[in-house]
């Protein structure tokens, strides 16, 4: 039996006015009770309300923008009720003639796009507080006639997490719109709800209202909660009870408040203390003054305006405030991608420190913008930005004000640096022979002898720069990632692992190759591909971690298997994006046939030619590192081994989640660099913790969900699951479908994200199996293969990008933002 | 109405505010109209007048008056207990508009008057200070509900009082007692700090035996306030109706007067005619629907009002209570009178969801026809002139009038709280030793025009004071003369 679920959010905000809605009291939160009181608020006898223009003109302008029809007249009714928390007993609300009604907000979530309709909008006054001590009930009204604005949906919400999705748009808007700061634990945000679930087909099943929600994730877990205890009730043959239930956040329960036998008669009749509020032109234009570009368009706006990642645009979005500044550091000549990085990364770590926000804190957008200016005209390098930075918290100064006073200004003259490269040069003798005798190992030695001798002023890529051109060299890294293209073939014709040495010797004569390259070969292991591990990933990722640090290269190509590739090249581009070209190749045959040379040519010449972003090269042709699957096993001709997937889905490259671990500026490091670079043991260590929490598995017909089960007893708690088609599989009432492992996933906070075995666009929209899927949590994963997804939630868990991977909501976060 | 009437009571709070005192004690124990005297207007801290607050004696036509107000009307440092078991140990902390005015225009309040519990009657007789009583004849009623108010005034015991008038409230007592009692156009007096019972039919209202006194308080109290959001500006002069009468209308049709009333409203007629006014007959079809509708608002609109006197904020309560519920319940049970109660539960079944079509919003349907109706009366006359009450002031108890009858009497009354029109009572002679009051209705921002009425009648008809109260207590006190 399918089952379906409606959830209708009845949503209270406190309207952030500076008074009251019918009086003149101070509406704040946290004085000392009873102080903002006075007579209209305490219900004295012969005080009579006021309406509050302000009030009224932000409940407009929520209405409007959740898209309502705006009534024209606006009348308030008297809602009667006996309660020691209201002063007059009744409450002044709005019934018959509601403010806004008819709206709708659109939401995306999981894939879905969903337009959830408003039922209405409506304005009213809160009450006042009871405080129970001991045998005493205590009343405090500073609340007392706080303007309050409810927002009804229609029950157009399926499950939990789509109903706190729901909510914290909401919050987004209403915060971006400046009329309330949607603080669910001090009460400016409210949120009851209905829920009803009926077989599938059946409508609307018998409502029960749930309440005492008192965060966004009790929001999530007391509906998933009454919707299965709903289903179990229903599944069991039973009739559900209409009732109010009341959420038990130490318990993990709901429990029954009152059965609604006859509902509450509130006896509304129409405010005769308040004429009708009628909306005119210049009200009206108010409310247009007053509406401001939303989160959800805003976020979109900035990624196709200012190419930043859907991550980035989000948590930039989240704040108006930030989104602002970001868009003045924009204005006043910062790089888009730049600016969001440091906002994501440093400055908001020196926030964290010293416990200010944006807004408030000695950093303009323009002391940004001309900090990223002078960090990308290279007047000062990385590890002086972030001083820099912090003086400019410290000492309320212009960025270019503290590097003159401190002399932390970069020196860019290729004069000057060049007269210190010479005398460099001039001393190290030894260095420079073995050089150019071919040996290249030197070469960090004396970019940090420049270095040390300008204090680390030099500017690292300058110092490159010119010391290439005086040793007349151009350095490519190859690295030698196991795999065949580096091992040979024994006499029975078995392929054994071994070392890139012949590759690279040939490159050096390779005359399809310019002269002034120079190669330095880091061997990382001989092991076939199949064998790779998370140790020799932990190898790979910190040898490209450290020239990205220190910029001494200018391209990697990296020598791997065909077998891991598209694992491992999805992995890097996850890592480290747009940071260097990184070119993987492999081949089919042996290191010592003519493919395996080609490849490795065609691997360099792509690295030389600077375009930052991981790639992969076969044969002739160049592939994005996301979506690439190892499709055929061709021998001899390798031209059609692999293929991309979903071309038009495949993400640009973009920051890379390694910023995440290493600070925002990694890619500019003074005397040291590479210095603070973890080492391969915590990387090590870290990307085995994630690999023994992950599994990938494909569904089949048949396949019991008994295994799944076992596997999340055994730890398991992220799966990378392949679908059939957009998202399909069984989840029949059978041991032999998903059923079962999805609802003991759910109660153990297992989260699996969907691939398909096909070419496809998983979006859980076509089918009733898929729809099963996402009422049951499972996250689909768009266009992306299986190899992509799984090597993008390695790169999460390794980087601490969602936090130390223990919340399967911020992983999920991450995941989708990819 | 000429000034040398009243220039006893200008100076008398400055020089014998004692005396006067005394002697209002000395006058009230006969009547029973007021619940609280207090002559002394210096009363501080917290006192209703800093000195400061008075124009100079002298200054206006209003400086210097005591002034009585209904104990439903809230004045600082006064007691506001609506004559109820469940407010009566309330003091009010602030001023009501009105009483704020008129004290800025020189008034000074003396006391609180008697009422209905929360101005539910029409006799004065449901208060827990007992029945006021009819200086004409105090075997009578005052009327009510701002009987106290009525009495104070009639019995020469102050000049001017407040009252308010949800139904008739101001306007019937007035007519008992031989006075005038003005109810404006809703909205000119603002209604903040009346302790409400029917907030879109009640108004406050001036009770006086001078017409020129009823004037120049209606015009230092009207206007709009931003405490009241329902209360209005007085129009500019040339866009309010014209003052002056030419063409009236008499309600006809069968009545129900009693026989001093009707000779009484045959007298208006002869003086109508007399002053050279067209004067037509007609009669209102929305008659019969009236009482009905006015009871169903009023009703639902007070089962909400008086909500929250429950003993948690406002009323008596209880020492121990094992829940709020509880506690509630015995607050109400305790706190109010019979007449309240019925009221709050007539009230609540009308409102009742699924009753609402059939009673409550019948009702406003039938206002909306009744103003309709008086629109189309406006039309082509300047006034209407009716009744204020089938009879004269009946004896206390229910020998004349029972309680049902008294509301049914309420029919001529309660039109102008229905359409929000001014209308003024009018002393239209005495007829075997009561006086009889007779109504004037007009549209919208009328008053002056009711005022001119008033005055063609005065010439014929003047004011009479009650024979025991000859004298007003201003001028017993300025001749040397003790009660
Ligand atoms: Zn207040």
């Amino acid at each position: 039996m399918s089952y379906r679920s409606y959830v209708g959010l009845e949503i209270h905000i406190q309207l952030a006015t500076r008074t009251k809605v019918f009086c003149g009291c101070r509406a704040a939160f946290g004085d000392e009770p009873n102080t903002n009181i006075c007579p209209v608020c305490t219900g004295y006898p012969g005080a009579l309300p006021a309406l509050n223009e302000e009030a009224i003109r932000k409940s407009y302008v929520v209405a409007r923008a959740l898209n309502c029809l705006l009534s024209p007249l606006c009348e308030f009714e008297r809602k009667n009720y006996f309660y020691p928390d209201l002063p007059k007993n009744y409450q002044i609300s709005q019934f018959a003639s509601p403010l806004g009604r008819d709206g709708f907000l659109d939401l995306e979530f999981r894939k879905r796009r969903k337009r959830v309709r408003i039922r209405e909008c409506h304005l009213e006054e809160d009450a006042g507080k009871m405080i129970h001590a001991g045998d005493q009930s205590l009343l405090d009204f500073n609340r007392a006639g706080t303007p309050l604005l409810e927002i009804v949906t229609e029950p157009d919400l399926e499950i939990g997490e789509e109903a706190e999705h729901l909510l914290q748009e909401f919050r987004r808007i209403v915060r971006h719109l400046g009329v309330c700061d949607g603080n669910m634990e001090e009460g400016s945000l409210r949120c009851d709800a209905n829920v009803s679930v009926n077989v599938d087909g059946a409508g609307l099943g018998t409502k029960v209202e749930i309440k005492n929600m008192n965060s966004f994730r009790f929001v999530r877990k007391a509906l998933d909660y009454e919707i299965d205890r709903q289903q179990d009730i229903l599944e069991r043959g039973g009739t559900i009870v209409q009732e109010t239930r009341l959420w038990n956040e130490n318990r993990d329960v709901s429990e029954s408040m009152r059965v609604k036998e006859s509902s509450n008669d509130y006896r509304y009749f129409p405010e005769p203390d308040l004429p009708p509020f009628r909306t005119d032109d210049a009200f009206l234009a108010s409310v247009e003054a007053s509406l401001v570009e939303l989160p959800a368009e805003r976020t979109a706006r900035f990624v196709s305006q200012y190419g930043l990642q859907a991550a980035q645009a989000q948590f930039l979005c989240e704040e108006r405030g930030i989104a602002d500044f970001f868009e003045a550091a924009v204005a006043a000549g910062a790089q888009p991608s730049d600016a969001a990085v440091w906002l994501m990364g440093d400055v908001q770590k020196l926030l964290n420190r010293t416990g200010a926000t944006l807004t408030e804190s000695p950093l303009t957008p323009e002391r940004l913008a001309k900090l990223l200016v002078l960090l990308g005209s290279g007047r000062i390098h990385g590890k002086l930005a972030k001083q820099t930075l912090e003086a400019v918290f410290t000492d309320d100064k212009d960025p270019d004000h503290i590097i003159a006073e401190r002399g932390w200004e970069q020196i860019t003259d290729p004069g000057a640096i060049g007269k210190i490269v010479d005398a460099v040069l001039a001393e190290q003798h030894e260095a420079v022979a073995q050089i150019r005798g071919g040996d290249d190992r030197p070469h960090g030695y004396l970019v940090g002898q420049v270095m040390r001798a300008t204090s680390g002023r030099a500017d690292p890529r300058l110092v490159q720069q010119v010391l290439g051109e005086r040793l007349s060299l151009q350095f490519i890294q190859v690295l030698s990632f196991g795999g065949a293209i580096s091992g040979t073939r024994r006499d029975d014709g078995v392929v054994v692992p071994g070392s890139l040495e012949s590759l690279t010797r040939s490159l050096r004569d390779d005359p399809a190759l310019p002269a002034g390259i120079r190669y330095d070969e880091l061997d990382l292991g001989g092991f076939l591909s199949e064998e790779v591990t998370p140790r020799d990933w932990a190898l790979l990722i910190r040898a490209i971690a450290r020239h990205v640090a220190v910029g001494d290269t200018s391209g990697i190509v990296i020598a791997t298997g065909t077998d891991t590739l598209s694992y491992t090249a999805a992995l890097l581009s996850w890592l480290f994006g747009a940071s260097l070209p990184i070119v993987l190749t492999a081949s089919a045959t042996t290191g010592d046939t003519a493919e395996s040379r080609d490849n490795l040519r065609h691997a360099v010449q792509a690295a030389m030619n600077r375009t930052p972003g991981v790639t992969v090269v076969f044969g002739s042709r160049r592939y994005p590192a996301v979506n690439l699957k190892f499709e055929r096993v061709t021998g001899e001709s390798a031209e059609t081994a692999f293929r991309t997937w979903n071309p038009g889905g495949v993400p640009e490259p973009g920051v890379g989640l390694w910023t995440n671990l290493q600070g925002a500026t990694g890619s500019r490091e003074p005397s040291q660099p590479g210095a603070d670079l973890p080492d391969v043991e915590m990387l090590t260590e870290r990307l085995e913790g994630a690999a023994r929490r992950i599994f990938v598995a494909k569904v089949f017909p048949g396949m019991p969900a008994g295994a799944l089960i076992a596997l999340i007893d055994a730890g398991i708690r992220y799966f990378v699951l392949e679908l059939y088609d957009t998202g399909t599989a069984s989840v029949r009432e059978t041991p032999f479908s998903l059923r079962h492992a999805l609802e003991y996933a759910h109660q153990h906070d297992v989260t699996f994200f969907c691939t398909s075995q096909q070419e496809a666009d998983v979006d859980f929209s076509t089918y009733v199996t898929s729809h099963d899927l996402w009422r049951g949590g499972a996250i689909p994963m768009g266009k992306l293969t299986t190899e992509s997804v799984y090597a993008r939630l390695l790169a999460i868990l390794l980087t601490g990008a969602a936090g130390d991977g223990s919340d399967p909501k911020a992983v999920a976060r991450m995941m989708e933002s990819g | 109405m000429s000034a040398s009437k009243t220039t006893g009571w200008h100076h008398l709070l400055e020089t014998s505010a004692d005396d006067y005192a005394e002697a209002l004690r000395a006058r009230d124990a006969a009547i029973n109209g007021f619940l609280e005297i207090d002559t002394d207007r210096r009363r501080t801290p917290g006192g209703v007048s800093p000195p400061d607050d008075a124009p100079p004696d002298g200054a206006g036509p209003l400086a210097g008056l005591p002034l009585a107000v209904k104990d439903n009307i809230a004045v600082r440092a006064f007691q506001l207990s609506c004559a109820s078991r469940i407010l009566a140990n309330h003091v009010a902390p602030y001023d009501a508009t009105v009483v704020a005015r008129l004290v800025a225009a020189g008034m000074v309040p003396v006391g609180k008057t008697n009422l209905d519990e929360f101005g539910m009657g029409s006799a004065t007789e449901h208060s827990i200070a007992g029945p006021t009583n009819n200086p004409w004849d105090t075997d009578r009623v005052a009327g009510g509900s701002s009987g106290g108010s009525a009495a104070a005034v009639a019995s020469g015991m102050v000049p001017l009082a407040l009252g308010t008038d949800t139904g008739g409230s101001v306007r019937q007592p007035a007519a008992f007692c031989g006075i005038y009692g003005l109810k404006p156009t809703y909205g000119t007096l603002s209604r903040y700090g009346l302790v409400a019972y029917a907030s879109s039919l009640e108004v406050a209202g001036l009770l006086s035996r001078e017409l020129g006194m009823v004037r120049a308080a209606y015009e230092a109290a009207s206007g709009v306030d931003s405490m009241d959001q329902t209360s209005v500006g007085l129009p500019d002069a040339q866009a309010r109706p014209a003052a002056a009468v030419q063409r009236v209308a008499f309600l006809g049709g069968e009545l129900g007067l009693d026989e001093r009333t009707a000779q009484a409203y045959r007298r208006m007629r002869e003086v109508a005619v007399g002053a050279g006014l067209t004067v037509e007959e007609v009669e209102l079809a929305t008659a019969d629907a009236m009482m009905p509708a006015y009871y169903t608002i009023a009703a639902a609109e007070a089962s909400a009002n008086l909500a929250r006197f429950n003993g948690v904020r406002y009323g008596e309560r209880p020492i121990f209570a094992e829940n709020p519920e509880a506690l509630v319940r015995h607050a109400r049970t305790e706190g109010f009178g019979a007449e309240v109660k019925l009221r709050v539960l007539l009230g609540t079944y009308v409102l009742r969801s699924g009753f609402q079509e059939q009673y409550y919003q019948r009702a406003q349907r039938v206002r909306t026809a009744i103003r309709r109706e008086l629109a189309s009366v406006f039309a082509n006359h300047d006034l209407l002139i009716l009744p204020v009450y089938p009879t004269v002031a009946f004896r206390h108890g229910e020998t004349d009038l029972t309680a049902f009858q008294q509301k049914l009497a309420d029919r001529f009354t309660t039109l102008a709280n229905l359409t929000a029109l001014p209308a003024l009572s009018v002393p239209a002679g005495v007829y075997d030793g009561l006086p009889v009051g007779i109504q004037a209705m007009g549209p919208a921002f009328s008053e002056e025009r009711l005022m001119r009425f008033a005055e063609l009648v005065a010439a014929e008809l003047p004011p009479e004071r009650p024979p025991a109260y000859g004298v007003p207590l201003c001028d017993e006190i300025g001749s040397g003369g003790g009660a």
